[in-house]
C-alpha cells in the first residue's frame, strides 16, 4: 500500500498532446478512477504510472520514492507494482499457475512459499479448481481473473487497472465489478482504476479523475461528482445531461443556435450573458406550460420513456413517465432544474 | 532515454554486418558494372544480348507454362470438390522444395536425345530436353508451386458472396466461377507469374546443366557469369559484373510488376482471414478431373523422380532397361566415400550456421521493425531485398569485394586483417544474407499477433526488458523460428548456384558435389546424391508440418 502523487505530468505523440498538465493526489488504500472518453489521456496516465510511457516533464512518485523526474527513471520492474491489462495480457504458452506465479518466481521466492501464495491467491478470484488449466481452454472472464491474481500475487504496493471490465459482457462485468470491490475491501491495496464507463466508476470509485482532453476536469467523490459537476463536460459525461450553449436574457436561456427560448425556474443563479446550459434528463418536464419543440422520437425505457427533440444543433433528451405521443407531435417543454456556466 | 539510446544501440549492431557483407558488396558491384567501364562495357554488352535475349526468353516461356499450368490446376486444387486435392496440393508444391537442378537431371534422364528412357520407350529422337524450350519446360514446372500457392492465397480471400451474388442473378456455379472468382484471383495468380520469371531469369543450374552442352550451345546471363568468372582476370571479372549488373535490373522492374498487380487486385478482395467458401461441385466431371490431374502429377512430378531414382540403380546410365541391370553399387559407393562424408559434413554445418544466423538477425530485425515505427519499412526492407537479388549475383559480389584480404586498424593500435578469399565462411555470408529474408519475413509475421502488453505485463511483474523479451514473446516466436529455421537449413544444404562460385578448393559443399558429379563425371553417382537431397528436403518439409499441426493446437 502506498500513496501516489502525480504532478504536472506532459505528454504528446509527435505533435499531438495526449495529457497536458496533469496532477493527482491518491492516499493509501484509496481507489481512484480515472474516468473519460477514449483518447482523453487516461491510459497514457496510467501508462506513465507503471513506467510503461515516460512523460516529457512532471513527477511521479509512488510511496513518497519518486520513481519519475527530471533524471530519474524507475523501470516498471522496480516499482512493485501489479498490473491488469484491458487484453488480459495471459501468457498463453503458461499455465494458470504460471502465469500467476511469475511475478513470485522473479522475486526468487522458495518454491514453498510460492505455492502457498499462488494457491491464495487462486482462492481470492475463486480459480483454485483451474490451477492446470492453459489459457485457450479458459472464457473472458477467467483470464481476466487470472490476470488480476496474478497482478495481486506479489502484494503491490499499487493495483493498475486498465479497463479490465470492457471486454466482458454485461453480466461478467456486474460480477466481475463485485469481485475487485470484493478483494479491495480484504486487501486494502491502492488502487488506480480507469475506465470510460461512468457506471462503473460511480459504483467502485472512493473518488473519480474526470479527464478530458488531457487534463482532468474534477476529482471528487462520486456523489458529489453527479451532484455538483464543476464543468459542463462533466455534467454531461457522469450524469448523462444536456449540455446547450447559447446566452441569458430576462431571467430565460436562449440557444445559440435556432434562438430558441426557455424561461428558467425561479432561483437559478443567472447573470445576463453567454453561458452554457446543463441539464439533466430527467430535469426536463413535459405537459404543462413550456416551449412548445417537435418531437423527433421516443424511445420505451420501461420505467420510464425517453423523449427527444432537435433543439440548437443537437437533441435535448428528456426522460418522464411513459406516455402515448407520436413523433412529429409539438410537446410543451419545460425545465423544472438546471446549471448554468458562464462561457467566455 | 536509457531505453532509447539501446534502440538506437540495437539498429547499429543490426546494421554493421548487414551493410558490410549484403548490402554493400552488391553496391559496390552495381558501381563497377555501371560506372567504371562505362562505354566499353556497355559496347561490350552489345555482344552478348544472345545471352540476355535467351534469359528473357526463357524465363518468359517458364512463366508462360506456369501459368498456363497453374491458373487451371489452382482452381481445380482449391475451388472444387476434386478427390484427393489435399495430396496433390503437397505433390504439385514440391517442386519449389526440391533444387531446381534436380528436376533438371531428372528431365535429363527422360529425355536426353540418345539415352533418355522415354525416348528409348518412344523411339530415338522424340524428345531433346537440351536447348531453350527444355530449360523453360524445367524451369516453368520448377516455378509452378508459385503460381499456385499465389493463387490459393487470393481464392481463400475472395468473398463467397461475390460468387453467391453471380449464382443469384443466374449464372451457373461453372459460370460464377470462371466470371467472378477467376478475374479477382488473376492479379495474384500474374504476380506469381511474375515470380516465375524472376526465379527462371536468377537459375544457373538448369541452364547449366541443359544449356551449355547442347549444340548449339543456349547462354543465359547466368552461365555466362559463371564462365566469366572460371575465366578469371581482371577483364573476365569486370564483364561478368557487367552481366551481373543487367540481371540485378530485372528484379526492381519485376518487383515492380508485381506491386503494380498486387495492388489493383487487393482492392476487391475481402480483407478477413479465412472465409470459408463453397466448392464447385464437379458432378460427372469429377471422374475425368481426377484422372487428368492425376496424369499431370504422375508425368510432371513423379517421373523425373522415378527416372533418378532408376538412374541411381542403374549399371551405366544408358544400358538396356531390365532388372538384372539393378544395382545397389552406386549408393554405398557414393554415400561411403569420404569424400561424400567431409561434403555431408560441411554442408549440414555451413546450413546449421546460416539457419542460425538467420534466425537471430531476422528475429533482431523483426523486433527493430516494431520499435522503430518508420524507420523500420527500412529495415525490412534491407532484410528480405537479398532475397529478390539472384544467387550468381550475390556470389559475385562477394568473390569481388572480399577478393583481397581487408585489413582494419581499430584506435590506432590493434590491426585484424580479415581475409576470406576462398574460405568457408564467404559462404555463410551468402547464404546467411540470402535466406535472411526467411528469418525476417516468419519473426515479423509471428511479432505482428503478439500483444505488446504480454511484454509489459512481464515487465510491471518486475523482469528486465530482456527477461520480459525471453519470458513474453520469445517462446510465443519459437514456432515461427522453428520453420525460418528448417526452410533456410533446406536452401542452403541444398542449394547449388552460389555455393559452385564461391565453394574454396578443396572443401567442397554438396550442392557443388552433385554438380561435379553429374556436369563432368558419373550421373548415377550424381543421381544417387539428388535422391539424398530429395530425402532431405522431405524429411524437412514433414518437420514443417508438424510444427504446423503444433502450432494450430496451442492456439
Amino acid at each position: 500500500m502506498a500513496s501516489i502523487a502525480l504532478g504536472g505530468l506532459f505528454k504528446s505523440y509527435g505533435a499531438t498532446p495526449v495529457v497536458r498538465g496533469l496532477s493527482l493526489d491518491v492516499r493509501e488504500g484509496e481507489l481512484v478512477s480515472l474516468l473519460g472518453p477514449s483518447g482523453c489521456g487516461k491510459t497514457t496516465t496510467l501508462r506513465m504510472l507503471a513506467g510503461l510511457e515516460h512523460p516529457d516533464s512532471g513527477v511521479i512518485r509512488i510511496g513518497g520514492e519518486t520513481v519519475t523526474g527530471p533524471g530519474v527513471r524507475v523501470p516498471p520492474e522496480r516499482r512493485g507494482l501489479g498490473m491488469v491489462f484491458q487484453s488480459y495480457a495471459v501468457w498463453p504458452h503458461r499455465s494458470v499457475e504460471e502465469n500467476v506465479a511469475y511475478p513470485l518466481t522473479l522475486r526468487r521466492l522458495a518454491k514453498a512459499e510460492v505455492a502457498s501464495r499462488v494457491k491464495e491467491a487462486l482462492r481470492w478470484v475463486r480459480l483454485e479448481a483451474l490451477a492446470t488449466r492453459r489459457p485457450h481452454e479458459l472464457s473472458g472472464g477467467q483470464l481476466q481473473r487470472v490476470a488480476l491474481a496474478r497482478a495481486l500475487v506479489a502484494s503491490p504496493r499499487v493495483l493498475l487497472l486498465d479497463e479490465p471490465l470492457s471486454n466482458l459482457d454485461a453480466a461478467l462485468r456486474e460480477e466481475l465489478r463485485a469481485e475487485i470491490a470484493a478483494l479491495r475491501a480484504r486487501l486494502g491495496t491502492t488502487m488506480v482504476f480507469v475506465t470510460h464507463d461512468q457506471g462503473e466508476a460511480l459504483a467502485l470509485s472512493d473518488r473519480i479523475a474526470v479527464m478530458n482532453q488531457g487534463v482532468i476536469e474534477q476529482v471528487d467523490a462520486p456523489e458529489r461528482l453527479y451532484r455538483e459537476p464543476a464543468t459542463p463536460f462533466v455534467a454531461g459525461f457522469v450524469g448523462g445531461a444536456n449540455v446547450l450553449v447559447g446566452q441569458v436574457r430576462d431571467g430565460a436561456f436562449h440557444t445559440a443556435q435556432g434562438d430558441t427560448r426557455f424561461p428558467l425556474p425561479p432561483g437559478t443563479a443567472a447573470p445576463d450573458g453567454p453561458c452554457t446550459l446543463v441539464v439533466r434528463p430527467e430535469d426536463l418536464e413535459l405537459g404543462a406550460e413550456g416551449t412548445p419543440l417537435p418531437l423527433s422520437a421516443r424511445l420505451f425505457l420501461g420505467h420510464a420513456a425517453e423523449y427527444r427533440f432537435p433543439v440548437g444543433g443537437t437533441l435535448l433528451r428528456v426522460v418522464g413517465p411513459p406516455r402515448e405521443v407520436r413523433a412529429g407531435e409539438v410537446l410543451p417543454v419545460r425545465i423544472a432544474k438546471a446549471k448554468l456556466f458562464a462561457t467566455g | 532515454m536509457k531505453a532509447a539510446s539501446a534502440r538506437w544501440l540495437g539498429l547499429g549492431a543490426w546494421l554493421v554486418p548487414i551493410l558490410f557483407f549484403a548490402v554493400g558488396p552488391v553496391g559496390a558491384l552495381l558501381l563497377r558494372g555501371t560506372g567504371a567501364h562505362g562505354d566499353a562495357g556497355l559496347a561490350w554488352l552489345a555482344s552478348e544480348t544472345g545471352a540476355l535475349g535467351n534469359t528473357l526468353g526463357i524465363s518468359a516461356g517458364a512463366a508462360a507454362l506456369a501459368f498456363l499450368l497453374g491458373a487451371p490446376l489452382s482452381l481445380l486444387l482449391f475451388r472444387t470438390d476434386l478427390p484427393l486435392r489435399g495430396a496433390f496440393t503437397v505433390l504439385f508444391t514440391l517442386p519449389s522444395a526440391i533444387p531446381a537442378f534436380i528436376w533438371g537431371m531428372g528431365w535429363l534422364s527422360l529425355a536426353s536425345p540418345r539415352a533418355g528412357y522415354l525416348n528409348r520407350l518412344l523411339g530415338d529422337g522424340a524428345f531433346d530436353i537440351y536447348g531453350p524450350a527444355g530449360i523453360a519446360f524445367v524451369e516453368g514446372l520448377s516455378g509452378l508451386p508459385l503460381v499456385l500457392l499465389a493463387g490459393a492465397a487470393a481464392l481463400r480471400r475472395v468473398d463467397p458472396a461475390l460468387e453467391e451474388a453471380a449464382r443469384v442473378c443466374g449464372a451457373s456455379p461453372l459460370r460464377a466461377l470462371l466470371t467472378t472468382t477467376l478475374p479477382l484471383a488473376l492479379p495474384s495468380l500474374l504476380s506469381g507469374t511474375v515470380m516465375v520469371f524472376l526465379m527462371a531469369a536468377s537459375s544457373f543450374g538448369v541452364p547449366y546443366l541443359l544449356g551449355v552442352s547442347a549444340s548449339p550451345p543456349t547462354r543465359v546471363l547466368t552461365t555466362r557469369i559463371y564462365e566469366l568468372v572460371l575465366l578469371g582476370g581482371d577483364a573476365g571479372l569486370a564483364r561478368a559484373s557487367v552481366l551481373a549488373t543487367a540481371l540485378l535490373l530485372l528484379t526492381p522492374l519485376a518487383l515492380l510488376a508485381t506491386w503494380a498487380l498486387g495492388r489493383s487486385g487487393r482492392v476487391r478482395l475481402s480483407a478477413g482471414k479465412g472465409v470459408a467458401s463453397r466448392l464447385l461441385p464437379l458432378g460427372r466431371a469429377r471422374g475425368s478431373a481426377l484422372v487428368a490431374v492425376g496424369l499431370t502429377c504422375v508425368l510432371l512430378v513423379l517421373l523425373p523422380l522415378g527416372a533418378i531414382l532408376l538412374t541411381s540403380m542403374q549399371r551405366s546410365f544408358g544400358a538396356e532397361l531390365a532388372w538384372r541391370e539393378l544395382t545397389l553399387a552406386h549408393w554405398s559407393g557414393v554415400l561411403l566415400e569420404p569424400r561424400t562424408l567431409r561434403a555431408t559434413g560441411r554442408s549440414l554445418l555451413l546450413a546449421a550456421g546460416a539457419g542460425g544466423l538467420v534466425c537471430v538477425l531476422g528475429l533482431a530485425a523483426a523486433v527493430l521493425q516494431r520499435s522503430f515505427r518508420r524507420l523500420g519499412a527500412g529495415v525490412e526492407a534491407l532484410a528480405v531485398w537479398p532475397y529478390a537479388v539472384p544467387g550468381t549475383v550475390v556470389a559475385l559480389a562477394l568473390l569481388l569485394a572480399f577478393s583481397r584480404d581487408l585489413r582494419f586498424i581499430l584506435l590506432g593500435r590493434a590491426a585484424f586483417v580479415l581475409a576470406l578469399a576462398h574460405t568457408p565462411w564467404l559462404l555463410l555470408i551468402a547464404y546467411a544474407a540470402k535466406y535472411l529474408a526467411l528469418g525476417a519475413r516468419n519473426s515479423a509475421e509471428a511479432l505482428a499477433q503478439i500483444d505488446p502488453s504480454l511484454a509489459e505485463a512481464a515487465r510491471v511483474s518486475g523482469a528486465g526488458p530482456v527477461r520480459a523479451f525471453v519470458d513474453a514473446p520469445l517462446p510465443l516466436l519459437r514456432p515461427a523460428l522453428t520453420v525460418a529455421f528448417v526452410l533456410a537449413f533446406l536452401a542452403c544444404a541444398t542449394e547449388i548456384t552460389m555455393s559452385v562460385l564461391l565453394v574454396p578448393a578443396g572443401s567442397e559443399v554438396l550442392g557443388t558435389l552433385l554438380f561435379e558429379l553429374q556436369s563432368y563425371a558419373d550421373p548415377a553417382a550424381a543421381a544417387v546424391l539428388a535422391c539424398a537431397f530429395v530425402a532431405l528436403v522431405v524429411v524437412g518439409q514433414s518437420v514443417l508440418a508438424l510444427v504446423g499441426r503444433r502450432t494450430v493446437e496451442v492456439r
